[in-house]
């Protein structure tokens, strides 16, 4: 820490004093390539983080430079007001941007967001009020107490105050909440919003971050230059942007900020060959992807990889024991200080006022402990298990032709494990993924505790309480173990994040109340030691865990778990079996898909049969074993049932 | 009523190219699900080479077509094995390759070419026809001939010959594919490369309705890309429709509003998009699970 | 370490963190940097130092690519003379990449660099834009534009190496409308800057001799297809077309209004006098195009000649209207120079303005909005070749 604090002093003052040292034109590139650092910045935030293609960022630098210049050249504002304006407008229009991402991603989002920034061009080279091709000039040289910027040497210190601000945000909003949800999104979208994350909401606030990077440059650019048109926001700057952003490694920002000033000073250095430059840029780009997907940025780690196999960590990490007394024991009364984000949607931000936060978030928490039982006593139990809290009322899934469910009802009791058995293809992923919002049943209805949930979407169900793990291992590749448990954790909604501009200190204070959290659960899961490791790393077994681990960091009340012991050795099943009844003891009921038998016939009370999309059973362990259908259509003939029983 | 039906004609020549633009997006994104922003470039190169070879080499147009097209084949065979690493695993990183491809694509003909461009005169050289007052170019019906031609000829292959229904596979389900003996790289660079033949024939065909230039397929292959997606994209018949449609709604806009037509254009594709988002046919892809 | 102790240690470390801070941004603010930054680079002996800005890539590049040919020309004519006061004259090729914001970046360059004198740009966008800062630098520039944005403008260092737009398109509409009697006519202009200009400055003549045109089409700079614009002018049968676009979209324009069965004779300036736009559009297309412009062929008089010979000697191409603009633009900059003994800034604006000079356009005399010529010719095309109207 103190390392990083010196090496960053000395930056600073190195770039505090760099003009002294630079000819007027030689300051000139400066002051550009730290415009293009700022798009740079948001357009990874956009894409390398949230992982949403966005081609409009250039339309969101020339909305804001264009509407400085309109509003200053042409209706005569002072450079100050209309710089707030034009923010306010780019805003705006990354929210319009944005309204696609809602409902459509990758290419489709990039074609939409490219078809935008075009039809910005277009309008820009053909308005009168936009000076059409000609473009505008006469923009005032922003005035700041006295000091002149039409100087750009002095400029220069107003461009690095403003970008050491907004670098320094955007770090903030990647290492907390907001940022990791995104970096899960980016990783895998299904997944994201099985733990939570409000995904069309989270696109769309990518967008509006993304756009407001755009007009700070855009504002600069306007102070900087005073003069504005239509080809500086064209087609061929955003693909160097693109350039940028990928050669210096789109998911870290300083990547980003690297790739935008060493292309800048690149491409001044080769102007007398700009064919040329451009041909090494697509040609760097192209071998970027290929081989160094990560970027300039990420050759560090690569290199720090390569050299360090046999020596790391992971290597002497130990699995813990579960520890089944912590498993789903958040009680708010347990904790040492109160988690300020659950529930947040209770909150009325302009009924508080900062010292009320604390005070009203033990409110909130109270609220909580009435929502979300966890624990319960013996005759709140009792009364409980009469209560369904999943019912599924003749639901029937049709693919193009093929139906994969075919009718299917079935009810589970709250507190039940609930085992769901059949052939390949019998429709039982395909259930779950109905339950858990990620299809939209052809036909019947799904309800839980009571309320009908058939047409939400995986967030709301997650939010709701349901949580869910996958067949194929859907752990977030680029995220640690800790930082997967970490997403989940994190319940609040994505309106939680006007806490960002307006009130940081409240976002730190939750992340390390959430930080507290995750090590206490993965201590709970015996995962501590493979906290800072990436999933990759980790053999299959100890994957699983941390699956299990993140979908119950969400505190659910029912927890489908997919084929939990598929490739797990038998030791690693009867460690899964302990873990499903602790989880159970805690109150949450689970429901199994699983192939393995003998784990079905110890762990579960009911089970469900499927077969080429109908239940063909249901019943006991014992019940269901012994039942001919079941035995013709999955379990084979009765000499290996007594093999099993 | 002659208006009309004139922009109607405009719209479908220049349609018909977007259409063949279309297919080559379609084609590849329905076998490999990668959305291959290289091939406006290819469009372009193929454009070059045609007239180069056309005015230059004084040899008979479709002859000239008929080099671009194997030169082009060849480009998309280089694209394909470069990206191959890539392929099924990450698409996002894929496209933002082909970007790459696509600029080095430009700079090379800037090189090679020059940036001016050139002027093609049309290689048919009859008198337009005139029905009703409506004037027709006959180099017109030869695109729309020629681009109807390439459609049956691609549906053909891929629903009657066995590296056709090899891509089928491969685009379902890579993985049963490679274990049934279909070699997936193999699949995917005929793909790529039938894609890139049928830029080269869209850029051959455009040189004498427009102008050959290096930055010709900005225009093209963005319009070319919508009109894919608009009819759904991964689907053949709808890389046809949307390809025409995006012609004539461009002709009526230019019609009508004039400097503003691209903003009119893309504003009515946005909307579309966002009413029926899998376009109208419905989006056929690999699955990416 | 007991609390206190550690509490007034990081108390004493915060402190010292902030008058460091402190003590480093006032630096800043004493002794800003570049503050005796003035225009270093110049001297009074070794090569006079002049700078070509155009578009160089592009699709306007043809114009930039004239420019140059036009310049080099009289530079090494100059420097084969011993140069200026036996100083040789060094011309420096920048490209604006058609973008007035590149320019802009330009402009500065040049003026951090010590060049004294600029050619170009010949897009009167980027020229517009750059002026402001080559006024306060005080860096004469001799451009090929012709735009009337340019004269408004009113540098003092802005001169132009040809007419306006206002000329060309009055002769134009002069011949067309008085002289020819043809009243029907239909616009097609492009929303660039020099087809803004044409446009205004035609609507403008014909207002003037009350003619209102029968279609104004306007088509945006990199449109390639023009079916739209082109069926609704034929559905109102004009007699002229007046085209308001570059060299290569004219040449589209015309083909594909033939291809329409448009008979129409078409009419326009600069750009409808070059080879680009006869190759573009189709020999037999363009016949009996009208075209105002101050240099009609190679083969007015025996400078033009010489000129011509000379230009197809160095680059084995046809000479034509922009080369001879920007030969005439350099010669005069280096007259001007030799009469004021190399001088810069004012000084040099001055002799720009002094001068009085025979051209190959005409004679040259500026006036105080930095526009030296004020007549073109009518000249049509027979043949592929553009000859005096008779």
């Amino acid at each position: 820490m103190k390392l990083r604090l010196s090496l960053l002093a000395v930056v600073g003052i190195a770039l505090w004093f760099l003009p002294y040292g630079l000819g007027p034109y030689a300051i000139h590139v400066v002051d550009i390539a730290i415009i293009f650092a700022l798009l740079a910045v948001g357009l990874g935030l956009a894409m390398g983080v949230a992982g949403q293609i966005n081609l409009a960022q250039v339309a969101f630098f020339g909305v804001s430079a264009y509407a400085v210049a309109i509003l200053t050249a042409r209706a005569g504002f002072g450079f100050w007001t209309a710089a707030v304006l034009a923010m306010v407008a780019t805003l705006a229009t990354g929210m319009v941007v944005g309204i696609p991402a809602l409902r459509m991603q990758s290419h489709y989002l990039g074609i939409v967001t490219l078809g935008l920034a075009l039809a910005f061009t277009n309008w820009v080279t053909n308005a009168e009020l936009s000076g059409g091709a000609e473009g505008l000039g006469g923009i005032p040289v922003p005035p700041m107490f006295g000091i002149d910027l039409f100087s750009e040497y002095l400029y220069y210190y107003l461009e690095l105050i403003v970008f050491a601000i907004a670098l320094g945000f955007g770090m903030f909003v990647v290492r907390t909440r907001i940022g990791r949800r995104m970096r899960a999104m980016r990783d895998d979208a299904l997944a994201a919003g099985a733990v939570g994350v409000e995904i069309p909401r989270l696109r769309m606030l990518a967008f509006a971050i993304a756009s407001v990077y755009g007009g700070l440059a855009g504002v600069l650019y306007a102070g900087l230059i005073r003069y504005v048109a239509p080809e500086t926001f064209s087609l061929a700057n955003m693909f160097l942007l693109l350039a940028m952003v990928i050669i210096g490694g789109r998911q870290s920002l300083l990547g980003c900020v690297v790739g935008a000033v060493g292309l800048t000073l690149v491409r001044e250095a080769l102007v007398e060959f700009a064919t040329y430059a451009q041909l090494a840029f697509g040609a760097v780009v192209v071998l970027m992807v290929v081989f160094a997907p990560t970027g300039l940025a990420g050759i560090p780690a690569r290199v720090r990889r390569r050299f360090s196999r046999g020596q790391s960590a992971l290597a002497r990490a130990q699995l813990q024991p579960f520890a089944p007394s912590d498993v789903g024991d958040s009680r708010p009364e347990s904790l040492a200080e109160p988690p300020p984000d659950l529930v947040a949607s209770d909150l009325v931000a302009s009924d508080l006022v900062a010292s009320d936060l604390v005070a009203s978030d033990l409110v909130a928490s109270d609220l909580v402990a009435q929502r979300t039982s966890v624990a319960r006593t013996g005759a709140e139990q009792a009364e409980a298990a009469a209560r369904m809290i999943l019912e599924v009322a003749k639901v029937t899934m049709r693919f193009r032709g093929l139906t994969a469910l075919d009718g299917v009802s079935l009810a589970v009791r709250e507190g039940e494990i609930r085992g769901i058995v059949g052939p390949n293809g019998s429709g039982k992923t395909t259930l779950f993924n109905i339950v858990s919002g990620l299809y939209r049943a052809t036909a019947g209805k799904v309800a839980f505790d009571g309320e009908v949930v058939s047409r939400k979407r995986p967030y709301e169900l997650s939010l709701l309480g349901v949580a869910r793990t996958f067949q194929n291992l859907r752990l977030f590749a680029t995220m640690t173990v800790r930082e997967n448990v970490l997403v989940a954790l994190d319940r609040s909604r994505t309106a939680w994040a006007w806490r960002y501009p307006l009130w940081p200190v409240g976002v730190w204070r939750g992340d390390a109340w959430l930080r507290a959290e995750a090590d206490r659960l993965l201590a709970a899961y015996g995962l501590s030691e493979f906290a800072d490791v990436l999933p990759s790393a980790l053999p299959y077994g100890i994957q699983r865990r941390v699956e299990i681990a993140r979908a119950m960091a969400g505190r659910p009340r029912l927890l489908l778990l997919d084929e939990p012991a598929a490739g797990l050795n038998a030791d690693e099943v009867e460690q899964l079996a302990t873990i499903v009844r602790a989880i159970r003891a805690s109150g949450v009921t689970v429901v199994v898909i699983e192939h393995n038998m003998g784990l079905v016939m110890s762990l579960c009370e009911q089970i469900t049969v499927l077969a080429s999309g109908r239940v063909i059973a249901e019943g006991t362990p014992a019940q269901v074993v012994a039942d001919t259908a079941v035995i013709e259509a999955y379990l084979g003939d009765a000499r290996m049932l007594e093999a099993m029983t | 009523m002659q208006l009309f039906f004139q922009t109607v004609v405009g719209g479908l020549s220049l349609g018909a190219i977007y259409a063949l633009v279309a297919l080559g997006f379609s084609l590849v994104y329905r076998t490999m699900g990668l959305v291959n922003f290289a091939h406006a470039g290819v469009v372009m190169v193929g454009a070059h080479v045609a007239t180069t070879f056309y005015l230059f080499a004084k040899l008979p147009f479709a002859i000239a077509m008929a080099v671009a097209i194997g030169v082009t084949a060849a480009i998309g065979l280089v694209i394909e094995r470069v990206l191959r690493p890539l392929e099924n695993k990450d698409f996002d990183l894929m496209l933002i390759g082909t970007i790459g491809f696509g600029t080095v694509l430009e700079a090379l003909a800037i090189l090679r070419w020059g940036a001016t461009g050139t002027a093609v005169p049309s290689p048919v050289r009859t008198a337009p026809l005139d029905l009703f007052g409506v004037r027709v170019r006959t180099y017109d019906l030869v695109v729309l001939g020629v681009a109807a031609l390439a459609t049956v000829l691609l549906v053909w292959f891929l629903h009657s010959t066995k590296r056709g229904a090899a891509m089928q596979a491969v685009a379902m389900d890579h993985e049963a594919a490679t274990a049934v003996g279909i070699h997936v790289g193999r699949s995917n660079a005929i793909a790529f490369a039938i894609g890139a033949g049928l830029a080269a024939l869209a850029g051959g065909l455009v040189g004498p309705l427009l102008y050959v230039s290096p930055a010709m397929g900005g225009s093209l292959g963005i319009k070319g890309f919508a009109g894919a997606i608009m009819g759904g994209f991964g689907s053949i018949p709808g890389a046809i429709l949307g390809g025409l449609a995006i012609g004539v709604l461009d002709s009526f806009a230019a019609g009508h509003f004039q400097g503003y037509s691209e903003l009119v254009t893309f504003l009515v594709f946005t909307v579309i998009i966002m009413v029926r988002p899998t376009g109208v046919f419905g989006e056929r892809t690999v699955s990416r699970a | 370490m007991s609390l206190v102790a550690r509490q007034s240690l990081l108390a004493r470390r915060v402190l010292l963190v902030v008058v460091a801070a402190t003590a480093v941004v006032l630096t800043a603010a004493c002794a800003p940097p570049g503050a005796d930054n003035s225009n270093s680079g110049q001297n009074n002996a070794g090569p006079i130092k002049i700078a070509l800005v155009d578009a160089q890539s592009g699709q306007l590049s043809s114009l930039g690519a004239w420019e140059l040919k036009g310049a080099k020309l009289v530079v090494d004519e100059w420097n084969a003379k011993g140069g200026i006061n036996g100083r040789k004259i060094q011309m420096d090729v920048f490209d604006d990449q058609g973008d007035p914001t590149v320019g802009t970046n330009l402009a500065r360059k040049i003026a951090a660099e010590g060049y004294i004198a600029m050619l170009g740009t010949a897009e009167s966008a980027v020229t517009i834009a750059m002026a402001d800062i080559l006024k306060d630098a005080k860096i004469p520039n001799i451009t090929s534009g012709q735009s009337t944005g340019l004269v408004a403008k009113k540098s003092p260092f802005l001169f132009l190496n040809g007419p306006t737009s206002t000329t060309y398109d009055e002769t134009l509409a002069k011949y067309i409308v008085e002289t020819k009697g043809l009243k029907n006519i239909a616009m097609v202009t492009n929303n660039g800057s020099f087809g803004k200009g044409e446009h205004d400055a035609f609507l403008k003549a014909l207002t003037a001799r009350n003619v209102t045109p029968l279609a104004d089409q306007v088509v945006t700079t990199d449109q390639k297809d023009f079916s739209a614009a082109l069926t609704t002018i034929r559905g109102k049968n004009p007699q002229v077309i007046f085209l308001g676009a570059e060299e290569v979209q004219s040449g589209l324009i015309v083909k594909q209004a033939r291809d329409l069965g448009i008979t129409a004779t078409f009419a326009g300036a600069a750009p409808q006098g070059t080879p680009v736009f006869f190759d573009t559009a189709g020999k037999a297309n363009v016949e009996n195009t009208i075209v105002s412009s101050p240099y009609l062929s190679n083969d007015i008089n025996d400078a033009s000649r010489k000129f011509a010979a000379a230009y197809l000697a160095a680059f084995k191409e046809e000479a034509e209207l922009h080369g001879a603009k920007a030969y005439d633009g350099a010669q005069i900059l280096f007259t001007a120079l030799k009469t004021s003994n190399a001088a810069t800034g004012q000084a040099l604006a001055d002799a720009i303005r002094a001068t009085k000079y025979k051209g190959l356009l005409g004679d040259f005399a500026y006036d105080e909005t930095g526009v030296g010529i004020f007549a073109t010719q009518i000249g049509v095309i027979k043949d592929g070749k553009l000859i005096a109207a008779s």
